[in-house]
């Protein structure tokens, strides 16, 4: 502590002395310029603490906007059997069966244990697939042997278990969607975003000193730049109706980062991060767009797959020769990494649909098209992207398949390939043998860059040193590979780790997800990005601080690099598609008539009243949103209508939805059913009467933020 | 679909994955930091500044350049060290030069560290030391700073001589042997077994020994330079060094007790002097009734001290009993602001022997020096010593050896002088002692 403040004083006296000889200066144009001389290396030092304390705010908003709700499930409509008991489908692939995984479980010893599956398709048409042929399905009493359409009211066999179909009509899914726009709105991701603008112009203030005129212009465009289109894509959503913008502005959180550090270390590749981030958008986009429709994407997995394969072996064959570099395409104005874009075709192609996940052999078109890419890479000595393949084909053979048999006999495989490329790649051997020693090679080839990166990272402590003193990125490479200690050093330990944590972050979202996911394809591709990012990021952070051997991959969103940066883009694509709340991601269509509709952010309520300027307790004045329904004429439903009243209590917040309650005459334990269990029209109606309405748990008086008004 | 919820666990793992990882890896930067921004190979840190306790520039880390004074340089070169050296000042605290510290790393700026040494004391120990290779080193034993820190050979570190590593001049140049080197004690061993002598014999005041210069024992002889005489007293004897005796004690103590009294006095540890490792001494257990027994209880056979225990050794005994640990780190500063100093509880301290022991072994090393090795090379310093002859065989002359302390609570200094093959002890390495000595009271 001793040595802090002694600090500081030196600090504050050495700048005291440097303002006094600067306000001696004659000149005034020359004072004010040297008074700012002698402040701003200050100035930044604060801006670093503060830019740390933003970026953790950005964060927790964004984490808090992801968990803060428990989230609901949808249901697409429901089997009543016999006695009358009702048995929800919860997604738009469900598994019926008598099986501890099937989604509708039937305890009848007549039922396979996969008996048939009931998918629905993105315009609500749903079909029947028996998926075995022992125990017979019959649909309205005739046997079922091929997939065939159901229909509400239909009956549905399965090994002598009578079932009725209903599926949820039009009024119904939109009453559903905006309940849950209700109940699940995010943190107003407005505010977030306005913190994180903050935070990129503190970052990019950082980035000043030391630099002369057109580099600064240079670094202020590209920061207003990404400031730009960080807003544009965010007024897009709203426009779309789409308010959930958390893990847009993760990747935006860490393009931030990536700015910065490619303005400390070349201002002039700002341009081309800037070109390539804005690529990356419309790569999110396009490909949120195809996944909307799950037919046409299964479809296009062969063309996608045939066009990669060509790709492929077009730079393996030719690339050495045409731009002197097998893994790279060097078409003059740009050049890029044909690897990074495989990622995107591989999860393309790789996820499936839950009927894909019962065919037999399913795999094996994966498993060849991974063999195909990893061979590839290797040819082009691109082990580091191999490996991630490799990783992201045990994730899909394991949501595929879930045989862990399988993931060992692949494991066993790659292990015997690993070796043979060892055999042939001395080189490769050697960054094992400093793996673990980095410091009895610092000066070899083996430790060089480790050992500097984990200097660099103790000489950052946790706020950085700044980017004008920082010497690790002038290290070769640096600015890829070695890019968690370039960040620590320059903006600290602090910055470094979140960028790593919201990557985390991004994949446990991926993975909640999966519960309420409409289908498997999203699940599947969801996870398989995540794991790619995640696993990715391990290889280049770790391995840059020797507790992984150093493979020479790129951070994802962060590291100094076109390619990669619109590759995760498009993973994001992947991730994002699997949310399933409403307005969270625009691959999942909004019921037609909710689209004039917008749910307003929680930030907004208080005391019944959001501050986006409508009165919410006086629902006449739904009647102000009817013009901006831009897609079809008014059909007469007034969001204002009793049942919309009966479900939107005044305030609503998940803890004051309303259950239903009713005492066992028997004496037992009371039963209670959730609002949000039963949607709209299966809510207890006539002749349930002995259902007691309750509000179970807070009162007005107890809700946070209070009654304002 | 349920199915596949199951089977998102490998997703988590992942993720579970990099977190381990991170967390690891925040782990061992809490605890090695320090290390990684100091390692030797950096050149991106090293900005601090080392000081001795003058204030005389020896080493300025913004500028890469050593003192400014040829001979300074040259006495230091095994403190400051250079990019050649396994360890030195510079390599250990180089953390502290760069001013690390876990929460800020390096960003707040570099410290200036003043050592304790008087670069000028230096100066005169390597000019005494006349070109051969050994140690000289001296410190207070109340406070622990070592005043005087010298290894030989030695070079200039702006001008590294081109032979370095053929010349066997410079053998062992790297080394600073102070805390690195390891040499047969020779007579100083002799403090041990008398150490040894006064408590576990009782009737040490009657122990009488006659030498011809010659002694049996066992099924060998133990020789002396010459008869020393006869009916000599315990103390007669350490003061002409009598082997013949000490060979006579060795084997009526055995080889335990003197393997229990040499790691008592600490000549078996390994010392940290600010970060530093001094090498360990040790003692072969000879077979009981051996001539190798006898001379192991002289400091010949395989026994080896280092000479900064050995320093320590001293300074123990001049504390009657409680030994302080050399310290060559004095103050640090900010640009020229001083750091004020963490709260400590004083030195290092460890024991001895008694007090009793102590002030009997102390006499016995006064008388040496008044009977002996002549206290007129002192003029009125009373120094209490022990020399030594380590015979070091290959037709080699032995090295020579002197130890001891001054004591007087104005000049609390305790002293080692360590002459590669420099023949005779007192006569060697007793003339640089003094030498140093005079010139660190007076300063």
């Amino acid at each position: 502590m001793g040595e802090l403040f002694t600090r500081i004083k030196v600090v504050f006296t050495e700048l005291w002395a440097d303002i006094q000889s600067a306000i001696a200066n004659a000149d005034p144009g020359e004072k004010v310029l040297s008074v700012l001389d002698a402040i701003l290396p200050v100035l930044c030092g604060v801006l670093r603490v503060l830019a740390v304390i933003v970026a953790i705010t950005v964060i927790a908003r964004c984490i808090t906007s992801l968990y803060r709700e428990k989230t609901g499930r949808e249901i697409w409509g429901w089997l009543t059997t016999s006695d009358g008991e009702r048995l929800n489908l919860h997604h738009w692939e469900n598994a019926l069966g008598r099986g501890r995984w099937a989604d509708v479980a039937l305890q009848t010893p007549t039922v396979s244990r996969t008996h048939a599956a009931l998918l629905r398709d993105h315009k609500g048409n749903w079909k029947l697939q028996p998926l075995q042929t022992k125990n017979g399905t019959r649909l309205n009493g005739k046997l079922v042997v091929h997939t065939i359409p159901v229909k509400t009211g239909d009956v549905i066999d399965l090994g002598g278990v009578p079932l009725e179909f209903y599926a949820i009509s039009e009024e119904e899914e939109r009453e559903q969607a905006m309940r849950w726009g209700v109940a699940e709105r995010p943190l107003s991701p407005g505010r977030t975003l306005a913190y994180l603008m903050i935070f990129q112009i503190m970052m990019c203030i950082q980035c000043l000193p030391g630099r002369e005129g057109p580099d600064m212009a240079m670094i202020a465009i590209s920061f207003a730049i990404l400031a730009a289109a960080m807003w544009g894509m965010y007024a897009l959503y709203r426009s779309l109706k789409r308010t959930a913008f958390e893990a847009e502005t993760i990747a935006f959180f860490l393009c931030t980062v990536s700015f910065s550090i490619t303005a400390a270390y070349s201002p002039d590749s700002l341009l081309r991060q800037t070109i390539c981030m804005l690529m990356g958008l419309v790569i999110f986009f396009v490909l949120s767009v195809l996944l909307r429709d799950l037919r046409a994407t299964v479809s296009l997995r062969w063309p996608v797959a045939v066009l990669t394969c060509l790709l492929l072996i077009f730079n393996v064959v030719l690339g050495q020769r045409l731009f002197g570099a097998k893994n790279w395409i060097d078409l003059g104005f740009i050049s890029f990494q044909p690897s990074e874009f495989v990622k995107i075709a591989f999860i393309f192609t790789g996820a499936a649909t839950l009927d894909r996940l019962f065919a037999r052999r399913n795999l094996l078109f994966t498993v060849l098209f991974c063999g195909f890419c990893m061979g590839c890479l290797a040819l082009m000595s691109d082990f580091g992207t191999a490996l991630i393949f490799f990783v992201a084909l045990l994730v899909i053979a394991f949501l595929r398949s879930g045989d862990l048999g399988f993931l060992a006999l692949m494991g066993t495989a790659a292990a015997a390939g690993g070796w043979l490329v060892l055999q042939f790649k001395p080189y490769i051997a050697n960054r094992f043998a400093a793996w673990r020693h980095v410091w009895d090679f610092y000066n070899e080839s083996g430790g060089y860059q480790q050992t500097r990166t984990m200097s660099a990272i103790a000489s950052g402590g946790l706020f950085g040193k700044g980017t004008e003193d920082a010497f690790l990125k002038n290290l070769g490479a640096a600015n890829t590979d070695l890019v968690f200690g370039v960040i620590s050093e320059e903006f600290g330990l602090i910055l470094a780790l979140c960028s790593v944590f919201v990557l985390l972050v991004l994949a446990v979202y991926a993975v909640s997800r999966t519960v309420n996911a409409r289908s498997s394809y999203y699940v599947i591709a969801a996870n398989a990005a995540a794991a790619m990012l995640i696993f990715q990021a391990s290889l280049n952070v770790l391995g840059a601080v020797d507790i992984l051997p150093l493979t020479g991959v790129t951070l994802p969103f962060v590291s100094v690099g076109g390619s990669s940066m619109i590759a995760c883009w498009g993973l994001l694509a992947f991730i994002k598609a699997a949310d399933t709340r409403p307005n969270a991601s625009f691959t999942l269509r909004l019921p037609k008539r909710i689209r004039g509709w917008i749910p307003p952010d929680n930030d907004a309520i208080y005391g019944g009243r959001y501050d986006d300027g409508y009165d919410y307790d006086n629902f006449d004045e739904y009647d102000d949103y009817e013009p901006y329904d831009e897609y079809d004429s008014y059909d007469g439903y007034d969001p204002g209508d009793d049942d919309v009243r009966e479900w939107q209590p005044r305030n609503t917040r998940r803890q004051d939805t309303q259950v239903w309650r009713r005492d066992d005459p028997a004496g037992g334990r009371p039963e209670t059913r959730w609002q949000d269990d039963d949607p709209g029209a299966l809510w207890p109606q006539d002749g349930e009467s002995d259902w007691e309405h309750t509000i179970p748990f807070r009162s007005d008086n107890g809700r946070k933020g209070g009654n304002r008004s | 679909m349920k199915r596949l919820r199951g089977r998102t666990a490998i997703t988590l793992l992942l993720t579970a994955a990099l977190a381990a990882g991170l967390v690891l890896f925040c782990v061992r930067l809490v605890a090695h930091g320090g290390e990684w921004v100091g390692f030797f190979g950096t050149t991106y840190y090293d900005a601090g500044a080392l000081y001795d306790a003058n204030g005389v520039l020896l080493y300025d880390g913004e500028t890469g350049s050593y003192a400014e004074d040829q001979a300074t340089r040259m006495a230091t070169l095994h403190l400051v060290g250079d990019r050649n050296f396994g360890t030195s000042l510079r390599s250990v605290l180089s953390s502290r030069l760069s001013g690390y510290n876990p929460i800020t790393g390096t960003t707040l700026g570099s410290h200036d560290v003043m050592l304790t040494i008087d670069s000028a004391l230096n100066r005169t120990a390597l000019e005494a030391l006349g070109g051969s290779r050994g140690v000289v080193a001296v410190y207070n034993y109340v406070t622990g700073d070592v005043k005087c820190l010298v290894s030989s050979p030695t070079y200039d570190p702006n001008d590294p001589p081109a032979d370095v590593n053929e010349n066997p001049a410079y053998e062992g140049v790297y080394l600073n042997r102070f805390f690195s080197g390891t040499y047969p004690p020779g007579s100083t061993f002799k403090l041990v077994t008398t150490a040894a002598a006064i408590e576990k014999k009782g009737d040490l005041d009657n122990f009488r020994f006659t030498c011809t210069g010659s002694t049996q024992i066992g099924d060998g002889v133990v020789t002396c330079p010459y008869a020393h005489g006869a009916d000599m007293t315990i103390d007669q004897c350490l003061a002409c060094s009598c082997n013949g005796a000490y060979a006579v004690l060795a084997l009526e103590l055995g080889a335990n007790e003197l393997d229990k009294y040499m790691k008592e006095a600490g000549l078996q540890d390994s010392l940290t002097v600010d970060g530093l490792h001094t090498a360990r001494g040790s003692f072969d257990k000879a077979e009981a009734g051996s001539v190798w027994l006898g001379w192991s209880g002289v400091g010949q056979y395989n026994d080896l001290v280092n000479p900064c225990t050995l320093l320590t050794f001293m300074g123990g005994i001049a504390n009657r009993g409680v030994a302080v640990t050399p310290e060559l780190v004095g103050r640090e500063a900010i640009s020229g602001t001083q750091i004020p100093a963490a709260l400590s509880g004083g030195p290092d301290t460890f024991n001895i022997y008694s007090s009793s022991t102590c002030d009997r072994l102390k006499a016995m090393m006064r008388n040496n020096v008044v009977s002996s090795y002549g206290q007129e090379q002192f003029g009125d310093l009373p120094v209490c010593a022990k020399s030594g002859t380590a015979e070091v065989g290959g037709g080699q002359q032995p090295h020579a050896w002197f130890a001891g302390f001054v004591d007087d609570p104005n000049h609390p200094l305790a002293f080692v002088v360590l002459v590669e093959n420099g023949g005779w002890g007192s006569q060697t390495a007793g003339g640089v002692a003094a030498k140093v000595l005079a010139q660190a009271a007076a300063g």
